[in-house]
């Protein structure tokens, strides 16, 4: 065993915060040796990221770091700020989740990386950073390291930004490399192929890596060892094989528990009954964004068709741009069809009038992607759960009071949260205060567009099982839109796959998961990380091969 | 990028079109221009009466009198002028009544930006750096102070503070021994606020700065610098070295030897060229003299560079070029100053060197020396530009203040930091150049309220400039003065729309791009 | 188009949660009163805003209605303004002349001993009293504010939400014509506005409110813009809220931090533009007065009655910076990114380590 790169004892973060100081981690301690993944994991507010920023010093103005922190022997709590400044970059280097914002806006891709090379090594060239710098990019293998080397950030896309950041966090051969949440912000098909550069370049490298993420997929895919931690405590340390297989502290199991596991669900049966009439039905609907001065024109759905029919759910899956949220605003009306038709509960929802679709609407729900946004933070939630009801006119005073008491009752939340704000509410009770003004009209269609994207595994699972119950009681029909394959397998019958505004396949959802038919449907599949070790890994060299 | 900016120029020469409309009618209804000769009721009167009423259309009506104005101002397009005469400046055209005017409006107002801009945007940049310390708090309050005050209000008090007290402290400049001390003190306190970090640095810059000003104050008590102030070759050498040394810590930082060797040749430059250069100054005894001495040491200064900057020659020989270019103010100054006896000299004895009224002292309006007349310029300039200063400066402190602390808040500055950038490559490469963009444009904004400072500052100093034209034009009901004034005003704010827009896209590859 | 996850763990994020404790059962408004309360320098300036409005109002009293013109008094020959006059405790009003004392009419305030005499912010050459003159002008120049206030403020929030919610046509049409607006100065404008219908408060404050109200347009524009993408804003037209439900029940109480915030700054720079017209003669002219046309009556008097300049400009000061602080106050209670940093460091840390040290000797 080599000596570890890095060793923690008892490091604790603390942030100002209104007069006081408030522990955001305390008495962590890890070590990484070289070669080796550790993967901090842990749902927000666990204190990961902090906790890795600080071994930097890297922590906001508020924020301050106590305990150990050695680097190979050296101590970097209360280091002198140029010592720091030379083991940033050089000796640790950091990842960061959304390359977008991590890179400098303003500069070319090479010029940063040229940059971090120059102030590490003053007596470099600028000929040879440039040419470090290229094949650094060359290593992360972007197709073009020159074009690339030239480019500003927002000309790249979302794969290749994370590439070139990675390329400048490996710029000085550190010997430990933070990644915090390098693939969070990326599609799966891209997740997949920077995790494989993550592997490929850790063993070609043997620096040792922190891995901060709460994607256990992921983590499963890269970690040797992991560290878990819930709210800034660490709750369990070892081998991803103990982890996984054997964890002994009751939050990681219910963590594991809870992360939804492709192909594993319990079997669901949907039996269109016959001669029923489809709730929702899409005929070859294409959706034209016009163009807006000198943004031209965008078609974000060409040719879907679909049915859905009562009491069955319809999984939507597809990564971002694929256009499966135009399909399901304009299911309701608020995006205008440019061709085909679309009828909701027998009538054309193309061409109608705002009364028409104000009619539709009172019989569909939808529940909203971001809990921060979808609730008016003007309004208590009592208001927000009865607006639709207020405004068919269906209840009003006492009775309306009683029936948004009842909803909040369906969505196991307590009567009294009537009369407070989104701001007291979490994540996962905001998305459950969605629920229930979605279902409050009793709706034939309920559109979810993904709902849980923003919500922490173990929340989410929740919010899965009451939709779930719901749906069985109320037996409305649901589009559910996702990116995430695994969660969609959780309660759809049938699943749509898109890509590119089309629709290219669609079935049952074991015919879908077991027997695709369509090559992005394969790829799709095979790119969603497994939260099992072993398994991850056969599934890595299946799909290593099938690129041969 | 060129269509960028001309599909910008288009919408706001529409938009300006429109405006001067509006202006014209609205001053066309404001009273009848006539009023006095139509009550004097003479005979002559009545002659004069007619005539005017035809020169000036007085029978079309101010909606369709409008377009005949605007015949005659697109003349101007094609270099035929015509925008009417004036009743309020005797008849005479608005044109030449301009010609008279604008020149020193235009040169309060652009120095007043340009000056207001700089300031404001040092202390305000500097005051997110030390975000919640006493320095910015001590800022925050008086740039609240300055948004509050009343131009007219701060130009008198400046008047009578500014510039009668302190001539009268330059005729005799000697500070007590109780001056000297407590305004060293009191600087000592405020750099050491401004530099702030711990109690030992503070000590260490009270004290220098309290050595430093107690020497420089004492000194120029004892010589008595203050009352015929002079440079010289030794003076031009310190504040060259000064001037060279802030722009290379801002540009490249003292650790970068090339920078510093750079900065060091060019001093040395400057200096050898001092000499030289008075032949030249005194030859060519106009702007082209100033003009040929930016070129001759920006290009002495991209030589230094270029010899100095091995790898980094670009950016090294731009430095150099930036430092000789800027030791031309030094020397401008050191050519100024030379005459400050014969200014003197020449103005009237109750009036000092900080003028109160007027653009210009009128003996000296016509001399030969191009240096006296800009001695004599700066002396008027001084309190117009201060009384407009201000309010922008308030202005620009708070924006640069927000927008650095919104840049400093984004992800690219940790990952600047997480690389193990230096602060100050943080600061002055990824931090500043990103908070610049949104203040590009407000420069834009700001500048139609300067004009209308300007309005007020020249009253109060009484400069016959555009604020006073468009006084009297509004006064007297002389709709073609008034417009005259609009036109000038708005060319002013085309031509800051553009510069804000070519800024804007030199800052931010995302618009330069297609 | 869809979004992926959005990140689940950032710094801001967890503070927000320890944040959320403190405030659990408060809606916005409360916690926003709240912080405004806690800005000690935008509380303290209210009050002062208050007294001030309150002294200048009760001192000389008022004139409701009626022309505002002085009429001479048929049975006792003295001048009285026209309309419904209510008196004051002040002796003296500021339309009469009265006998020049105290040497030329120096005032006769002192703080130490502290004494109001019986000028106290002195007399003009024709001995009007100089007190009953500012407080006048005080009441006119809180009027003209007053009014620019409610309607720029009116006008661009309903120009601004016009804007932003309908978007396309209507809006570049509207936002050409603030373009217009903005590109004549401010003080230009009000100028030949003046000119031509202005001379008295009321009339002033309609004018310069007619044309002040561009910037908050642009911003409340651009806060609806933002704001209608959000998703309760979908979610209210899926529950079939019509246009103006969505508008004033949605997005306009949303909006009403960045309204009420440039609201205030609004009407500090009202009073200013007020005094500043007032004082090229453009604004508010005699016989009626306000803060900027006191000043510019005794422009000339400077050297010689400095008292006469003194007391009006230093009141335009007051009342403009305390709306000011009030604004920054307001600034501060609506952004809740606001924090206060611990003092870790610093040079006062540094001194009190050393004196506990030397202590512990």
């Amino acid at each position: 065993m080599n000596a570890p790169i890095i060793e923690t004892k008892n490091l604790g973060v603390e942030f100002w915060v209104d007069g006081q100081w408030v522990m955001a981690a305390t008495d962590i301690n890890f070590s990484v040796s070289p070669g080796e993944v550790l993967a901090v994991v842990g749902e927000s507010g666990s204190g990961k990221s902090t906790s890795a920023m600080s071994l930097l010093g890297l922590l906001p103005v508020n924020g301050r770091a106590s305990g150990s922190v050695k680097l190979a022997g050296e101590e970097l709590i209360g280091a002198e700020k140029k010592r720091l400044r030379q083991i940033r970059g050089e000796e640790i280097a950091v990842i960061f989740q959304e390359p977008m914002t991590a890179l400098n806006p303003v500069y070319t891709i090479g010029f940063q990386i040229s940059e971090a090379l120059k102030v590490h090594y003053p007596k470099m060239t600028k000929a040879e950073a440039k040419e470090r710098a290229l094949s650094l990019l060359a290593m992360v293998e972007l197709p073009d390291p020159e074009k690339a080397f030239n480019s500003y950030p927002h000309q790249l896309s979302g794969g290749q930004r994370q590439r070139a950041m990675i390329a400048q966090s490996l710029s000085c051969d550190p010997k430990l490399l933070i990644a915090d949440e390098p693939t969070t912000a990326l599609d799966v098909t891209v997740q997949a192929e920077i995790l494989d550069l993550l592997r490929n370049l850790n063993q070609k490298l043997q620096s040792g890596v922190i891995l901060i993420t709460h994607d256990m997929g992921v983590v499963a895919d890269l970690a040797d060892r992991i560290l878990v931690m819930k709210d800034g405590h660490s709750v369990e340390q070892g081998t991803a094989d103990q982890i996984f297989n054997r964890p002994q502290h009751p939050y990681t199991q219910t963590l594991l528990a809870s992360v939804p596991k492709l192909g594993r669900s319990a079997r669901r049966f949907f039996e269109i009954p016959k001669d029923a009439k489809p709730v929702l039905s899409m005929e070859n609907v294409s959706i034209v964004y016009p163009k807006r001065g000198k943004v031209a024109a965008f078609t974000a759905a060409k040719n879907v068709s679909f049915e859905i029919y009562q009491g069955e759910i319809l999984g939507l899956v597809g990564e971002s741009g694929s256009g499966k949220t135009t399909v399901g605003r304009a299911a309701i009306g608020l995006l205008p069809v440019s061709e085909g038709s679309i009828k909701l509960i027998g009538e054309e929802i193309a061409g109608a009038t705002q009364k028409q679709l104000r009619g539709l609407r009172q019989r569909t729900g939808v529940v909203f992607q971001d809990p921060g946004s979808s609730l008016n933070p003007r309004l208590p939630i009592g208001e927000s759960i009865g607006e639709p009801l207020l405004l068919a006119k269906k209840a009003e005073g006492e009775k309306l009071n009683q029936i948004v008491e009842d909803l909040l009752d369906s969505v196991e939340l307590p009567r009294n949260y009537r009369n407070r704000y989104p701001h007291e509410l979490s994540g996962g009770q905001r998305q459950r205060v969605g629920i229930a003004r979605a279902i409050s009209l009793n709706p034939d269609l309920l559109i979810a567009d993904e709902p849980t994207s923003a919500l922490d595994v173990s929340v989410q699972a929740r919010f899965l099982d009451l939709l779930l119950d719901l749906q069985d009681k109320l037996k409305f029909a649901c589009l559910f839109i996702s990116h995430d394959l695994a969660v969609v397998d959780t309660l759809a019958h049938r699943i749509a796959v898109m890509q590119h505004g089309e629709l290219v396949e669609i079935g049952d959802r074991d015919q879908i998961l077991n027997n695709p038919q369509n090559e992005y449907t394969r790829k799709l599949i095979s790119a969603v990380p497994v939260p099992d070790p072993q398994e991850q890994r056969q599934r890595r060299e299946a799909r290593a091969k099938s690129k041969l | 990028m060129l269509g960028f900016v001309v599909r910008r120029l288009a919408a706001t020469l529409v938009v300006l079109l429109v405006a001067s409309f509006l202006v014209y009618v609205l001053t066309a209804m404001s009273g009848d221009p006539l009023a006095d000769l139509r009550s004097a009721g003479t005979r002559q009167a009545l002659v004069q009466l007619a005539s005017l009423e035809e020169r000036l259309n007085l029978d079309v009506p101010p909606v369709l009198r409008y377009f005949l104005w605007l015949g005659g101002a697109a003349g101007c397009l094609i270099g035929r002028c015509d925008l009417g005469i004036s009743i309020a400046q005797g008849e005479q055209p608005v044109i030449d009544a301009l010609g008279a005017a604008m020149g020193s409006t235009l040169q309060l107002v652009t120095l007043a930006t340009i000056l207001s801009i700089i300031v404001g945007i040092t202390i305000g940049m500097t005051t997110a750096l030390r975000q919640y310390s006493g320095y910015d708090y001590t800022v925050t309050f008086f740039a609240f102070v300055f948004y509050s005050l009343p131009i007219f209000w701060v130009a008198v008090l400046l008047k009578e503070f500014g510039a009668i007290r302190f001539n009268q402290f330059l005729d005799d400049p000697v500070l007590s021994p109780l001056a000297t001390i407590l305004i060293s003190l009191g600087l000592g306190l405020v750099v050491a606020g401004i530099v702030g970090g711990g109690l030992k640095t503070r000590v260490r810059v009270f004290g220098i700065s309290l050595l430093l000003s107690l020497a420089i104050l004492t000194l120029s008590s004892l010589t008595q610098w203050l009352k015929s102030p002079s440079l010289g070759i030794i003076g031009v050498i310190l504040l060259t070295s000064g001037l060279a040394f802030l722009i290379t810590i801002l540009n490249r930082g003292l650790d970068d030897r090339k920078a510093v060797w750079t900065a060091v040749g060019m001093v040395a430059a400057v200096a050898a060229l001092w000499y030289p250069m008075q032949f030249l100054f005194f030859f060519v005894n106009n702007p082209l003299g100033i003009l040929a001495a930016v070129v001759i040491l920006g290009v002495v200064g991209f030589v230094v560079g270029t010899f100095f900057g091995g790898d980094d020659k670009k950016e090294i020989s731009r430095l150099g070029a930036i430092i000789g270019a800027a030791s031309v103010l030094v020397l401008v100054l050191d050519q100024m100053l030379m005459r400050f006896e014969e200014y003197k000299a020449a103005i009237s004895l109750k009036a000092g060197f900080i003028s109160t009224i007027g653009a210009v002292t009128p003996a000296l309006a016509r001399s030969d020396d191009m240096w006296l007349r800009m001695l004599d310029s700066f002396g008027h300039l001084i309190l117009p530009t201060i009384a407009l200063m201000i309010v922008s400066v308030a202005g620009y402190t708070r924006y640069s203040r927000a927008s650095l602390l919104e840049v400093l808040n984004q992800d690219y500055i940790r990952t600047a930091r997480a690389k193990g950038l230096p602060e100050r490559t943080v600061i002055m490469r990824h931090a500043f150049r990103n908070a610049m963009i949104p203040i590009a444009t407000i420069i834009t904004f700001d500048i139609a309220g300067l004009i209308g400072g300007a309005i007020i500052t020249e009253r109060v100093f009484a400069w016959q400039g555009m604020g006073a034209l468009f006084n009297k034009g509004l006064q007297a009901v002389d709709v073609n003065l008034v417009m005259g004034f609009f036109i000038v005003t708005g060319a002013i704010a085309v031509i800051f729309n553009i510069v804000a827009d070519v800024l804007y896209s030199a800052l931010d590859p995302r618009i330069r791009v297609n | 188009m869809a979004k992926k996850p959005v990140s689940d763990e950032t710094q801001s994020n967890r503070e927000i949660s320890i944040e959320q404790r403190e405030t659990e059962g408060l809606s916005l408004g409360t916690i926003v009163r709240r912080r405004f309360f806690r800005h000690k320098a935008a509380v303290a300036s209210l009050i002062v805003l208050f007294l001030i409005a309150l002294l200048a109002f009760t001192s000389v009293g008022v004139v409701i209605g009626g022309s505002g013109k002085l009429v001479v008094n048929q049975e006792t020959g003295r001048l009285i303004v026209d309309g419904l006059r209510i008196e004051g405790w002040w002796k003296y009003n500021w339309y009469e002349n009265y006998p020049v004392l105290n040497s030329g009419g120096t005032p006769t305030l002192s703080l130490w001993p502290f004494q109001i005499g019986e000028h106290p912010f002195g007399q003009d050459t024709l001995g009007k009293d100089i007190f009953a003159r500012v407080m006048r002008g005080i009441q006119q120049s809180l009027l003209v504010i007053a009014l620019v206030g409610t309607i720029a403020t009116l006008i661009g929030v309903i120009v601004g939400s016009v804007s932003g919610f309908f978007r396309g046509r209507l809006d570049s049409l509207l936002m050409r014509f603030t373009d217009v607006i903005i590109i004549i100065p401010t003080l230009v404008l009000g100028a030949v506005l003046g000119r031509t219908f202005g001379g008295n408060a009321v009339s002033l404050g309609i004018l310069l409110g007619l044309i002040a109200w561009t910037g908050l347009a642009r911003l409340v524009r651009a806060e609806f813009l933002s704001l209608r993408e959000r998703e309760f804003v979908d979610a209210a037209r899926v529950a079939g809220a019509s246009n103006a439900r969505i508008i004033f029940r949605h997005i306009l109480p949303n909006a009403i931090g960045v309204i009420v915030v440039n609201a205030t700054l609004l009407m500090s720079a009202a009073i200013l533009i007020e005094t500043s017209l007032s004082y090229l003669g453009f604004g508010i002219v005699a016989p009626d007065i306000s803060l900027g046309q006191i000043i510019s009556e005794y422009n000339e008097a400077f050297k010689t009655r400095p008292w006469l300049f003194w007391y009006p400009g230093l009141f335009i000061v007051l009342i403009a910076l305390a709306i000011n602080f009030v604004g920054d106050g307001l600034r501060d209670a609506f952004d809740p990114r606001q924090r206060r940093l611990p003092r870790q460091g610093g040079a006062w840390q540094d001194l009190k380590k050393l004196i506990a040290e030397r202590g512990q000797k």
